[in-house]
């Protein structure tokens, strides 16, 4: 067994998220890896969600299609959820009326599910429980087919519920009763349970990206709540008090980039995130920033769009936007992170460039990887330097002048201190200016300072880390991929291995400016190189054919809010390889 | 509208001690606003409040929004930010919520204040940022030659509108009353030693103050001008019973803008507290965000996560 993959399904707002933590937390402590996702409508209560586990005995990048074990909560799980489940899974539930919905006992035979029935709403309401504790009852009826010990689920449950004596006596009772009941018979799996245990923590994309940013010493995050950015709104304000992080919900997107600005220009490390929507809205801030060469750090949480489009689904449709987005000509920087290890590290990367170079930069995060829940090693502290790009020399900041501040240099780099740290005033200035700030409609002197900032981009690009190549240098097929496709890549490179296929491909953290060297080397030592990008247009593909004079062999693109699953690439690649 | 001739020799005598300082904030940059503009009077009263309040040159950022005021931007020896359109009291915010040892002025028109970004003044004033905003109301759009903004009298025939505004004035301090605000006053860039009184007791005052400042557009606003002001305007600190920390009494007083104008100190909360003060993570901090950007141990949350 490489992995068995769980669906918990029912109506929104009828406890999924707990029913999920504690399987994940539970399968996660007898040694699994377990890797959690949750799909579901943008509304509080109602519409059917569910929320999907795949475990395994190793590592386990990304999401599969096909689900061995559903656990229905609802008639709507029931319903809607026996058709994803594969052939000999089964389908746990304790809807009381199943045999009044049409064919449902036919289409199970005919798929080759089975249905596993307990009354689990009569047996909750036996032990004095709600309607709530029915899950309790089907996750121990989950349990009993999945053939584990029933000992780290109680042990979970105590965790959980220790603090209200009453309902977890209840809930032990439910959980005892489906666990060992004889009054039906249970298919039953048989999975080894791991031996050692890895020390690794579990979490998503957006507590990371919120780790990373406190360790880096953000000290100000502003927001507006959006999704799939909102979590870190919440993150980073449970952590507030105790770091002491300004948190601020602001009034709106504009505002939320304008305050952002406002504490780098004077001097603090500032960061927002937001949505493609938001991130519309904060344009004009990016152009700002740009000009007044201001520090700037925003996460775009990408799902798709246009307009409102699929609120709580996963997209990697914002790139062209990320980099082209607002007006004027300046240079910034775009990179993506693809899961909780690079979320953690490249917001701090994103915070050292934006005061190194004084630039804006765009972090690309996706629904699936600010959502999904997955097990990492404990992050490495203190590994990656705050670089400030600041004057703190005492010495050096007496003798600054106001023209230090826009000094036209070779590099484009110019000085930058904070605001009353020197006697030496400088004039931020979104009109064109001259080194000191002071405005100037001058050709040559605009030409000059315009220049001046191209250069910062030239820079950067020279400064900034190549692609790297994931698995052996030449492969039967290769792919370029950004963001979230490299977990999926990673679980399909292992897979496809298993069949006696070779499967490389060139991943880029860095999206702009684009370096080429690596990529025109991987397109030289590779027959095929397929692009793979959850957009339509493979925006980076194209970026990448145009910088690198480079031709892919053909596209693996999708868009329809769901992430790349392992069946994906897998039947792609059957198709490319004989 | 005499309030400060009692003052006005200590306040010549500081100024002179203080020439220095004065001096230190004069540019040499050319003012390119038009003869007769009230930004002259407004930016001379900034600098005399600054000097006289012993505000120096290197503990004061001064934000400019888009218009003729901020123009000036440039124009004055500080550190400056000039922002963008109708943004400046949130760019200002974050920037005074960073250091709140440093004074944060924040200066707009009302096309900026009133149309583009009211948004931004709603809650700057609700969540009582640290810092001062300074409104300047000359009733129109000046830079882009005398359109009609929020503010612009009702017939006026303006720029875009030559038939005549057909829509009533907004009354920006009643609009910034109805907010529960902190500071709320009302001067007029006729009057040098009224502006800098008035811009005095802004600065210092804890929270976000506002301040509106009757400004004259000789070029583009023949109506309310320098005398039309002058006959209509009177000064709350010679009314007999005004209560400048009641509210109700501000609201009275903020009422008419068309024939007896209330110039002073509207509304003040003595017990405001700014923003920063009321959060249960910076409460007791005794550093600025500024100082603070280093390392954090987040060794306590990871384990959370184990």
């Amino acid at each position: 067994m490489s992995r068995i993959t769980l669906k918990v399904a029912g109506e929104s707002g009828m406890g999924l998220a707990s029913v999920g933590d504690i399987l994940a937390r539970t399968l996660k402590v007898m040694g699994f890896y377990v890797h959690m996702d949750r799909e579901y409508p943008s509304l509080i209560k109602g519409g059917h969600s569910n929320l999907q586990i795949d475990f395994g005995p190793k590592k386990i990048h990304s999401l599969s299609k096909d689900i061995d074990l559903v656990i229905a909560l609802d008639r709507a799980g029931l319903v809607e959820y026996l058709n994803t489940v594969k052939r000999g899974g089964v389908l746990v539930h304790g809807y009381e009326r199943a045999h009044m919905i049409k064919d449902l006992e036919e289409t199970a035979h005919k798929r080759g599910v089975k249905l596993v029935y307990l009354p689990a709403r009569e047996i909750a309401y036996s032990y004095g429980g709600n309607e709530l504790m029915t899950n309790v009852v089907l996750l121990g009826l989950l349990w009993r087919v999945l053939g584990f010990d029933l000992d780290p689920l109680e042990e979970e449950v105590k965790r959980r519920y220790g603090k209200k004596p009453k309902i977890l006596e209840i809930d032990l009772k439910c959980l005892d009763h489906a666990y060992n009941t004889d009054e039906i018979k249970t298919p039953k799996y048989d999975i080894k349970v791991p031996k050692s245990k890895p020390d690794t923590i579990l979490l998503d994309g957006n507590r990371a990206l919120a780790l990373g940013a406190i360790h880096a010493g953000v000290r100000a995050y502003y927001a507006y709540p959006m999704s799939p950015s909102s979590s870190i709104l919440t993150y980073m304000s449970q952590y507030a008090d105790e770091t002491g992080v300004l948190v601020k919900q602001v009034e709106d997107e504009i505002s939320v980039a304008q305050m952002a600005v406002g504490s780098m220009f004077m001097g603090t490390r500032a960061l927002c995130a937001t949505s493609g929507g938001g991130l519309d809205l904060m344009t004009e801030t990016i152009s700002l920033a740009a000009m007044t060469e201001t520090p700037f750090v925003v996460i775009n949480c990408q799902r798709p769009g246009p307009a409102t489009g699929l609120p709580t689904w996963t997209s990697q449709g914002d790139l062209n936007m990320a980099i082209h987005s607002a007006h004027g000509e300046f240079p910034r920087c775009v990179m993506a992170v693809s899961d909780p290890e690079s979320s953690f590290e490249l917001i701090q990367h994103a915070l050292n460039i934006a005061e190194e170079y004084q630039i804006p930069v765009i972090v690309l995060s996706e629904k699936v990887i600010c959502e999904t829940k997955t097990m990492v090693e404990p992050f490495e502290q203190n590994k990656i330097p705050i670089k400030r790009g600041l004057v703190t020399a005492p010495k050096e900041l007496a003798e600054l002048t106001p023209q230090d501040r826009f000094k036209i240099t070779k590099d484009g780099i110019s000085k930058r201190w904070v605001p009353g740290s020197s006697p030496a005033y400088f004039h931020a200035n979104s009109d064109e200016h001259k080194e000191d700030g002071v405005l100037t409609e001058d050709g040559d002197e605009a030409l000059e300072m315009i220049n001046k900032r191209l250069r910062k981009g030239d820079t950067l690009l020279k400064n900034l880390p190549e692609p790297k190549v994931h698995g052996p240098a030449k492969a039967d097929i290769s792919f370029v991929s950004w963001g979230s496709s490299k977990c999926t890549l990673l679980d399909a490179q292992e897979a496809l291995k298993e069949e006696g296929i070779t499967m490389n491909f060139l991943h880029y953290d860095y999206l702009w400016p684009v370096k080429t060297k690596k990529a025109k080397e991987f397109f030289k030592n590779n027959k095929q190189v397929h692009l793979i990008e959850g957009n339509a247009g493979g925006q980076f593909g194209e970026i990448l054919e145009a910088k690198a004079k480079v031709e892919f062999s053909d596209k693996l693109l999708k868009y329809n809010g769901r992430p790349f699953f392992l069946e994906d690439v897998i039947s792609y690649v059957h198709k490319h390889v004989k | 509208m005499s309030c400060c001739g009692k003052n006005q020799r200590d306040v010549i005598e500081t100024l002179e001690k203080r020439k220095k300082d004065y001096m230190a904030l004069e540019s040499k940059e050319k003012l390119t606003w038009c003869s007769g503009c009230g930004n002259y009077g407004i930016q001379k009263a900034i600098e005399r409040a600054l000097v006289l309040e012993d505000i120096k040159q290197q503990d004061l950022v001064m934000c400019f929004d888009i218009g003729c005021n901020g123009n000036g931007s440039d124009k004055i020896n500080t550190t400056t930010f000039h922002g963008l359109h109708g943004r400046i009291i949130s760019a200002a915010a974050g920037a005074a919520i960073a250091n709140t040892k440093m004074q944060v002025l924040a200066e707009a028109g009302d096309g900026a204040t009133f149309s583009e970004g009211p948004n931004h003044l709603i809650h700057g004033v609700r969540n009582n940022y640290p810092m001062t905003f300074i409104f300047h109301n000359n009733e129109n759009y000046g830079l882009t030659t005398g359109q009609a903004s929020a503010m612009t009298r009702m017939g006026q025939k303006m720029n875009a509108t030559p038939d005549g505004v057909v829509v009533k004035p907004m009354n920006a301090c009643k609009f910034v009353l109805s907010l529960e605000p902190t500071f709320v006053a009302r001067t007029f860039s006729g009057d040098i030693d009224h502006m800098t009184e008035i811009f005095r007791l802004a600065m210092n005052h804890k929270g976000f103050a506002f301040v509106e400042v009757f400004q004259m557009c000789p070029t583009y606003n023949k109506h309310t001008t320098q005398t039309w002001f002058e006959e209509r305007i009177i000064d709350l600190s010679t009314m007999k019973g005004y209560d400048k920390h009641n509210i109700k009494h501000a609201m009275e007083a903020a009422e008419d803008i068309e024939k007896e104008i209330k110039v002073g100190i509207l509304y003040e909360d003595k017990k405001s507290v700014p923003y920063q003060e009321l959060l249960e993570s910076r409460k007791t901090k005794k550093t600025e965000l500024v100082d603070e950007v280093k390392h954090v141990d987040i060794t306590k949350f990871i384990n959370k996560q184990k």
